[in-house]
């Protein structure tokens, strides 16, 4: 029985907390906190992925899942996320993808072109000077 | 009883700050002349800087800006792209990046803005019955052109005081939070402030100066 009043105990505080903060923020509530975006949760897979890099998998699932609920719902996707999926894929050695991605960017965001268009004339230059049998190049150099 | 009185204080006392923070009508008046002119649409965020001994500050902090200045109406260049992309070139290393020209970093984007990042204070100090939690950021944007448009600092403390656990409850807690600080609320805070929801925070960018007008 002394458990349950804890726990009532607890749910009361936390209640008490919930309706302090709602408070604070009518009263505060001159600025919008309208979102200009929906993120999937993009910055705390990034956090998780910079504290462990293992976890990569998840962000890449993460923007997929959102980015196509995005897509489903006839909603802009926030900047950088088709950019930010494909350069993992580029990193996974998924080179068509990540054009894909990098293309889909630039189509969304205007501002991205310089950098797209870079980044997809690079990487298309390096798939035809190695095709598919990707043979090691000891120079470096990509003439395109 | 006693403890409902001090807690009906303790709301009393929040909402008083909270009044006293306001809205932002009057805000200090800041020179943002050339900000103005420049109006950059777009801004790229380069690798932190870190006066801190945290080695994983930089990418922590990082990780919390596309946000705040995406939602702040600007085209921010995807962050982990960026620093692919740096590092194809060579800069490992983000006192280098912060050495470089802007117009240089800029023109390699095709940003219209650059953000410097510089992480001043990252720690937790111990002292015996609390730990107070402390994060201090400087921001600078820097046009295209290479011309200052706009600078802030945040810092934040936070100190978790479970004072309903007597002493022994306050030592625990301290110790917890001794041993894992948890940098990433007062961080995403700090973020928010600076760049979106503060007095000296970014101007209005494109894309939310346009769902405002539509709003009107």
């Amino acid at each position: 029985m002394k458990f349950f009043d804890k726990h009532v105990q607890g749910l009361r505080s936390a209640a008490r907390y919930a309706a302090a903060g709602a408070a604070l923020a009518l009263m505060t509530g001159c600025a919008t906190n309208q979102n200009l975006y929906e993120w999937g949760g993009y910055d705390a897979a990034l956090y998780s992925t910079y504290k462990s890099p293992e976890t990569v998998v998840e962000l890449q699932t993460k923007l997929e899942t959102h980015i196509a609920a995005m897509t489903q719902a006839n909603q802009k996707v926030a900047p950088g996320l088709y950019a930010e999926l494909g350069s993992l894929y580029l990193q996974a050695g998924k080179t068509d993808e990540a054009i894909a991605q990098y293309n889909k960017e630039r189509e969304l965001w205007p501002e991205s072109r310089t950098l797209m268009d870079s980044m997809i004339k690079t990487l298309e230059s390096r798939a035809k000077a190695t095709p598919a049998t990707s043979e090691k190049k000891t120079n470096g150099e990509v003439t395109s | 009883m006693k403890g409902f009185i001090s807690r009906i204080s303790t709301l009393l006392l929040l909402a008083t700050s909270a009044l006293l923070v306001g809205c932002q009508t009057t805000a200090p008046k800041r020179d943002l002349a050339a900000y103005e002119a420049a109006n950059p649409r777009s801004i790229v965020v380069v690798p932190i800087v870190n006066k801190s001994l945290d080695v994983d500050a930089p990418n922590y902090v990082l990780s919390a800006l596309p946000v705040p200045i995406a939602e702040k109406g600007y085209y921010v260049f995807p962050v982990n792209t960026t620093k692919m992309v740096l590092e194809q070139e060579g800069f490992y290393e983000p006192e280098r990046v912060h050495e470089q020209p802007p117009e240089t970093i800029a023109k390699m984007f095709g940003a219209d803005a650059v953000l410097f990042v510089t992480i001043n204070q990252w720690d937790a100090q111990y002292i015996i019955l609390s730990t107070t939690v402390t994060v201090d950021f400087e921001y600078r944007l820097v046009s295209k052109t290479g011309e200052e448009l706009w600078k802030n600092t945040q810092r934040m403390q936070y100190s978790p005081n479970n004072s309903n656990g007597g002493l022994i409850g306050m030592l625990v807690s301290a110790a917890i939070a001794r041993a894992a600080p948890n940098y990433m609320p007062l961080t995403i805070q700090a973020n928010s402030m600076a760049l979106r929801t503060g007095q000296n925070a970014l101007l209005d960018g494109p894309y939310l100066k346009e769902k405002l007008s539509q709003q009107k």
